[in-house]
């Protein structure tokens, strides 16, 4: 999304990744999977997107789709994704191998199935340094020790020396995200890099990245489950819900007021340390939609607490809202959070008896009026 | 690693004592050793002629000693006397001391017989591995680039047809196809040299070889497959690291597991030879040389062949699981 947030940011020069309508399809025996359904974004240089969504909302599968990770002959990806000024769905595989680690890098969700089991971490630090740089061995080793001082690894030659399993996870995440800097890209992608790890080291984590971003002036997408993962760490957000965007804003503008009904469950459903002991986790009714068969009209519309009838036959677009709000503020909602209409719909919901409105209703802690989470409150 | 060695030796003590138990009871209770050893004298009933009663020359033994004296120094050379577990005590003493004992056919000392028939077999074990992980290895891997693809399905054909066909069949298609038809080798086994031996080695370990290469690419190639979906492979191709090295460098070691496993266990069986081969391609190795001395109930060749090749069993297997913590640094910690 362009950037408002910046003033001085206008130049189209410091686009780096824009997105336009990337669909990406897998198809199987059962049918095509519809992954991702049309996404469209930007990205300029340095700034951090935060792409938000549950299990299977094709959040992993857009950013490898933008890295043209996706391997294998059932996998069709359309639409453009201009990175730097060349569409990167479009080049060959082997000009692909130039982009990688060089210009674009991901950090993986597992750091424990992320690293090779049987190669030393010094080898697996160094060996695209020596491929894409072309540095001697020596040269590489020295790299190898101060990226591994950089991500905070002590002892660092001894940490070459090991292999990946005598490492702690935090530890071997870090090691990976050494790896995904090694060669200086302008784009780090990090998909759910905390999800594998204990919630001491998760935080650690995310702000080893934003440093590393922050001093790099790299861009950087961090892909979550975890709305509280992206308040405070990025600067824009992407929620994501069957493979499309249904909220994309500035990340203080989404906090400050979601308006779409899915963007408020997720948040609804995080535990808060401010919740009284054993609050019922205020899980979202239902289950993620049929990627193969999606719901006609808008995709969360059988899940919603808000959904009307027109919700089920028309698809919402995304637009901005009314005059009073944030221009960059874009959701994809008939009946947005916080709006007349949706005060309205939920109401008319609740009194129909329909379960999902109920359950919203039902109290359930004092969710709905917690402080949103800042970037300091870290969920536990 | 000094434990680990200790309890390796221990296991192939334990084998070789189960294995050359057996093999010794079941010669003695199924044969008789006496009948191998003198002939049909042995049916010669000694307590009638020391009773007079019965002649004790039969016209059968030479230099005009009587049956009942050549039967007696017989049983004394073999303790024949003595019960069937001591006789295996006395075997194994003479083992250990590296005496393997003297064929009852020829009188061969059983070491010579095996030291002319085993580097055969070996060398045939040899040039079949050599072809079947030579063929294997690249076959899996360019299988496994294009996995699903017409040349994996067509490989897949292939294999199964290799395994399917028998030995003996593909050694007489070999034979006809480059012995008789176009006469590219020789019929018969070449002892000259080194060079010559190894030529003459080419067909039978085609034979030995194919459908091995057959069995060890479908192992391959599968364990490939399911390497290629690990993250750590989708991590050195994000970091722009070329197809070649991501195979080389990341996917085939750890997929090698069940190759290295299955390489030993053939590796052992072809210790012993491959009658099948060795009789078509006439080659005078250790599996023809075993299946006559059974047939003939020659105890010491049969039980030198079994001591030989439990032996190369277990050696084997030993080296199979030294490779496995070669291979994977975990295992080494495991200890």
């Amino acid at each position: 999304m362009t950037d408002s947030m910046q003033t001085d940011s206008v130049d189209p020069g410091r686009t780096l990744l824009a997105v336009d309508d990337l669909r990406t399809t897998f198809s199987i025996p059962a049918g095509d999977v519809k992954a991702v359904r049309g996404v469209s974004f930007s990205l300029d240089r340095g700034r951090t997107l935060g792409i938000v969504g549950e299990s299977g909302s094709g959040k992993t599968v857009l950013a490898r789709s933008i890295m043209r990770l996706n391997i294998g002959s059932n996998v069709t990806t359309t639409g453009t994704a201009t990175f730097a000024g060349r569409d990167v769905l479009s080049l060959s595989m082997s000009e692909m191998q130039e982009q990688w680690g060089m210009e674009m890098a991901m950090v993986f969700q597992d750091p424990v199935t992320s690293l090779n089991p049987l190669v030393r971490v010094g080898r697996q630090v160094t060996e695209h340094l020596r491929s894409h740089l072309g540095v001697s061995r020596a040269e590489a080793h020295k790299t190898a020790v101060s990226l591994l001082n950089e991500v905070r690894i002590p002892e660092p030659e001894a940490r070459l020396k090991a292999f990946p399993h005598e490492l702690s996870g935090g530890m071997r995440q870090r090691i990976c995200i050494a790896i995904a800097l090694a060669c200086e890209p302008t784009l780090l992608f990090a998909d759910e890099p905390t999800t594998a790890l204990d919630v001491t080291v998760q935080h650690q984590i995310l702000n080893l990245l934003g440093r590393e971003q922050r001093d790099r002036d790299m861009a950087m997408v961090l892909v979550t489950h975890d709305l509280g993962v992206v308040a405070g760490r990025t600067d824009d957000t992407l929620v994501m819900y069957a493979g499309k965007v249904v909220e994309q804003s500035p990340t203080t503008s989404l906090f400050a007021s979601m308006r779409h009904p899915y963007s408020e469950a997720l948040l609804r459903s995080l535990p808060r340390t401010s919740h009284a002991s054993h609050t019922r986790l205020a899980a979202i009714t239902g289950r993620p939609p049929d990627l193969i068969d999606p719901p006609s009209g808008c995709a969360f519309s059988p899940r919603c607490p808000y959904v009307q009838d027109r919700c089920r036959d028309e698809v919402p677009p995304l637009t901005t809202g009314g005059s009073g709000d944030d221009p960059d503020h874009a959701f994809a909602c008939f009946t947005p959070v916080g709006s007349p209409e949706g005060a309205e719909a939920f109401a008319r919901n609740v009194s129909d008896g329909l379960p999902q409105a109920v359950a919203v209703d039902l109290p359930t802690g004092d969710q709905m009026s917690a402080p949103l989470p800042t970037g300091n409150e870290r969920i536990v | 690693m000094v434990g680990f060695v200790v309890r390796r030796v221990a296991a192939l003590v334990a084998v070789l004592l189960a294995v050359t138990g057996l093999a010794f009871g079941a010669m003695n209770v199924l044969g008789d050793p006496l009948f191998n050893v003198v002939g049909f004298i042995a049916s010669v009933d000694c307590d009638a002629v020391a009773a007079g009663e019965v002649d004790d020359i039969s016209g059968q033994t030479a230099g005009g000693r009587g049956d009942c004296e050549v039967i007696a120094e017989a049983r004394r050379e073999h303790h024949l006397d003595r019960a069937l577990p001591i006789r295996y005590g006395y075997w194994l003493g003479d083992i250990v001391r590296g005496d393997l004992g003297t064929s009852f056919k020829n009188e061969m000392p059983v070491r010579e017989v095996i030291g002319e028939k085993l580097p055969k077999s070996v060398l045939l074990m040899v040039v079949a591995q050599v072809i079947a992980v030579g063929l294997a290895v690249p076959w899996a891997v360019a299988a496994a680039y294009r996995a699903h693809r017409p040349f994996d399905r067509a490989s897949t054909v292939g294999t199964f047809g290799l395994v399917a066909i028998p030995s003996f069949a593909l050694g007489v298609i070999l034979f006809y196809l480059f012995v008789v038809r176009w006469q590219i080798f020789s019929s018969r086994y070449d002892d000259t040299d080194l060079w010559s031996r190894l030529r003459s080695m080419v067909l039978p370990g085609l034979t030995l070889g194919l459908p091995a290469a057959a069995v060890y690419m479908r192992l391959l190639r599968t364990d490939l497959l399911t390497t290629l979906q690990e993250d750590f492979v989708l991590m050195a191709r994000a970091k722009g690291m070329s197809d070649q090295w991501v195979m080389f460098r990341h996917v085939l070691r750890p997929s090698l597991f069940s190759l290295v496993t299955v390489f030993g266990l053939s590796t052992a069986g072809m210790i012993g030879g491959s009658l099948v081969v060795e009789q078509i391609f006439s080659i005078p190795g250790l599996g023809r040389a075993l299946v006559e001395a059974v047939i003939r109930d020659d105890f010491p060749i049969v039980l030198g062949g079994v001591v030989v090749v439990a032996t190369g069993f277990v050696v084997v297997n030993f080296a199979v699981d030294l490779l496995y913590t070669l291979i994977d640094p975990r295992v080494r910690a495991d200890g």
